[in-house]
């Protein structure tokens, strides 16, 4: 785990409201695996705080993050050229564990779909059955990043590119014959997404990754703090982001 | 290369920069990123007798040059500090300030007993409410103040007591007085002040507690001008924090008084904050020629 100041490449809006910044370190942060996020200083002394944002790219020393603009931090970020140098916590949380699972199915709503991707493209051994969902055609992005699939399904909530719906719906209606299910989006999403598989009685093992605000990212703070179900805490930015959906109250 | 070493309470300090309270864990997650034993001391997450979850999420929100939390004091109990944690911190050769909190007055006497003896201080937070006073917070009225201290002192026969005063107050130089006459061996200041954060949209605080206890670099100014009025108002050593982000920061807490600073939302901002800390005040010293770093303590003149 390593604190950079890394330089901006570029920073560049790649669908509405949502900019894909790619960053250079100045050294090699070690392996970084799909799941795992960064704690990005958002340039602006006034914000205190870093911002989580997944990793969506790696290459040698260039890491790319995609985010969309919610509040102040990420209009900071938005403002930032290239040649600025920012502050870049990385690697942090645990990241998807795929294990030996061969067929996965991979369900993204949002802007989780970009540490999907990265995850995807970290294990191309595997066969992916992807479903991502969009609000609607201008939010589409990155499809030309991900990497081959089995299945490839895009939907937007208003039909204006690929089919209508979500991609929950979306990954049931197709119901494919996977040994993991992976997935990451808002947290209506997950929480839809443990009951359709409790009512559908779909006991395939599936990982979530989870948001939580925080503090410090690295597990010494105690902000970031989600529910188990066995009655527990567990840090999203240490223990997660990414849990058992069965480990914890969604 | 200018000498940092301070000595408070006849404990040694490599440095005078110690971890807050709350920021820091127990140092495990930080040496990840450098090795903590490069700093001068520990305050340790709060500790309650038993083991505690804490409040709901979100518990943390941004202000301009600030931040609010509302942790509610999730730990996992003295206990489990002293089995799993301690060792591991004695090993790090830092010094390690155990920060405790209770709801009466009993709590703090049965945790400070437990630590007799353990660690090199134990820092009483007193920011919580007590519980059988109706919920005020120990640390506001100066009479609640000497109880609490005259209560953890007498079980604290080994280990010297630093009280950490909250700055939600009327008078800061009188709660000093307070915990220095009931036998404080040294005070620690500011604990955050409270303020909320809104959400307009939800039209609800962004903290799930509705209120935080605010920090960092925003809060320095007021943190400094308390530090000044407490380490003039008592005899015993002063530890000053409140949005130290920087080696010069540090300085200024010391020049008002304080003999060591604790650093704790900084660490947020830049994992490395502390070592850099660190070697800033070195610089510092070394471009004023200044050989220790304890010749810079209480030495601001006031304008005439
Ligand atoms: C592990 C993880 C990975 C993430 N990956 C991505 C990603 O790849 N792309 C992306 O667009 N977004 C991602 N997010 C969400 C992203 O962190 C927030 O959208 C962002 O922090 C909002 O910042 P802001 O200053 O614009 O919003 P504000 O609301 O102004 O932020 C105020 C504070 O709240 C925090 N905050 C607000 N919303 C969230 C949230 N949903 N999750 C965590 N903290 C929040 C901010 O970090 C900041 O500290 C991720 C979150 C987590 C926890
Ligand atoms: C997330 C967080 C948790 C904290 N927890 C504690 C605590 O358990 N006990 C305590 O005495 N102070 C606690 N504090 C207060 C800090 O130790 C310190 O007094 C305060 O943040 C001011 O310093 P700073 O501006 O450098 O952060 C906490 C602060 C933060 C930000
Ligand atoms: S953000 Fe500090 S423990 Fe997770």
């Amino acid at each position: 785990m390593k604190d950079l100041l890394a330089t901006v490449k570029q920073n560049v809006e790649i669908a509405e409201n949502i900019y894909k910044m790619t960053l250079t370190l100045p050294e090699s942060a070690g392996e970084l695996l799909g799941g795992q996020f960064v704690n990005l200083s958002t340039g602006e002394s006034a914000q205190l705080l870093r911002r989580p944002l997944g990793i969506c790219l790696a290459d040698g020393k260039d890491i790319s993050v995609c985010y969309q603009l919610k509040g102040k931090g990420t209009k900071s970020l938005a403002e930032a050229k290239a040649g600025d140098r920012l502050k870049i916590l990385l690697p942090l949380g645990n990241g998807f564990n795929l294990k030996n699972a061969k067929n996965i199915a991979v369900i993204g709503g949002g802007v989780g779909i970009f540490p999907l991707i990265y995850t995807m493209r970290k294990n191309s051994d595997k066969n992916f059955y992807m479903y991502f969902g969009f609000r609607n055609k201008h939010a589409v992005c990155l499809l030309n990043e991900i990497p081959k699939c089995k299945e490839l399904t895009v939907v937007t909530d208003d039909g204006s590119y690929g089919g209508k719906g979500n991609a929950l719906d979306a990954f049931l209606q197709s119901a494919p014959q996977v040994d993991l299910i992976i997935a990451c989006g808002p947290p209506v999403m997950l929480k839809a997404l443990k009951s359709a598989l409790a009512e559908k009685k779909i006991d395939t093992p599936c990982l979530v990754s989870l948001e939580e605000r925080m503090g410090c990212g690295i597990g010494a703070c105690l902000v970031c703090t989600c529910k188990k179900t066995d009655g527990g805490n567990a840090r999203v930015c240490k223990d997660g982001p990414v849990f058992d959906i069965n480990e914890v109250n969604l | 290369m200018a000498n940092l070493s301070v000595e408070i309470c006849g404990v040694k300090f490599k440095n005078p920069v110690i971890a807050a309270s709350g920021t820091y864990g127990f140092g495990r997650e930080f040496n990840e990123v450098y090795d903590i034993s490069q700093i001068g001391g520990i305050s340790t997450k709060g500790m309650t007798l038993e083991p505690r979850v804490g409040n709901p999420v979100p518990r943390i929100a941004e202000g301009d040059s600030v931040i609010l939390n509302a942790v509610g004091l999730q730990n996992p109990g003295v206990e489990s500090f002293i089995e799993k944690d301690l060792g591991y911190l004695k090993s790090k050769g830092v010094v390690i300030i155990a920060n405790v909190a209770g709801k009466t007055l009993e709590d703090y006497g049965k945790i400070c007993a437990r630590l007799n003896g353990l660690v090199d201080f134990v820092e009483l937070n007193i920011s919580c409410p007590n519980v059988k006073a109706g919920g005020m917070a120990f640390g506001i009225k100066p009479e609640s103040i000497k109880e609490v201290t005259r209560v953890s002192k007498n079980s604290l026969t080994k280990t010297p007591l630093m009280v950490k005063l909250s700055p939600n107050v009327e008078s800061i130089s009188v709660n000093a007085k307070a915990a220095e006459e009931c036998g404080a061996d040294c005070v620690s200041l500011i604990n955050t002040l409270t303020g909320m954060v809104i959400d307009l949209e939800r039209r609800k605080p962004v903290i799930a507690n509705n209120t935080g206890g605010v920090s960092g670099a925003g809060i320095r100014p007021i943190a400094l001008r308390m530090v000044y009025e407490a380490a003039h108002a008592v005899k015993i050593p002063v530890i000053g924090m409140g949005g130290i982000a920087s080696g010069e920061d540090a300085i200024s807490f010391m020049m008002a008084g304080a003999k060591a600073v604790q650093v704790g939302t900084a660490n947020f901002t830049n994992a490395n904050a502390m070592p850099e800390i660190i070697s800033q005040m070195n610089a510092w010293l070394d471009g004023h020629n200044i050989a220790s770093v304890n010749e810079i303590v209480d030495t601001l003149t006031l304008n005439g």
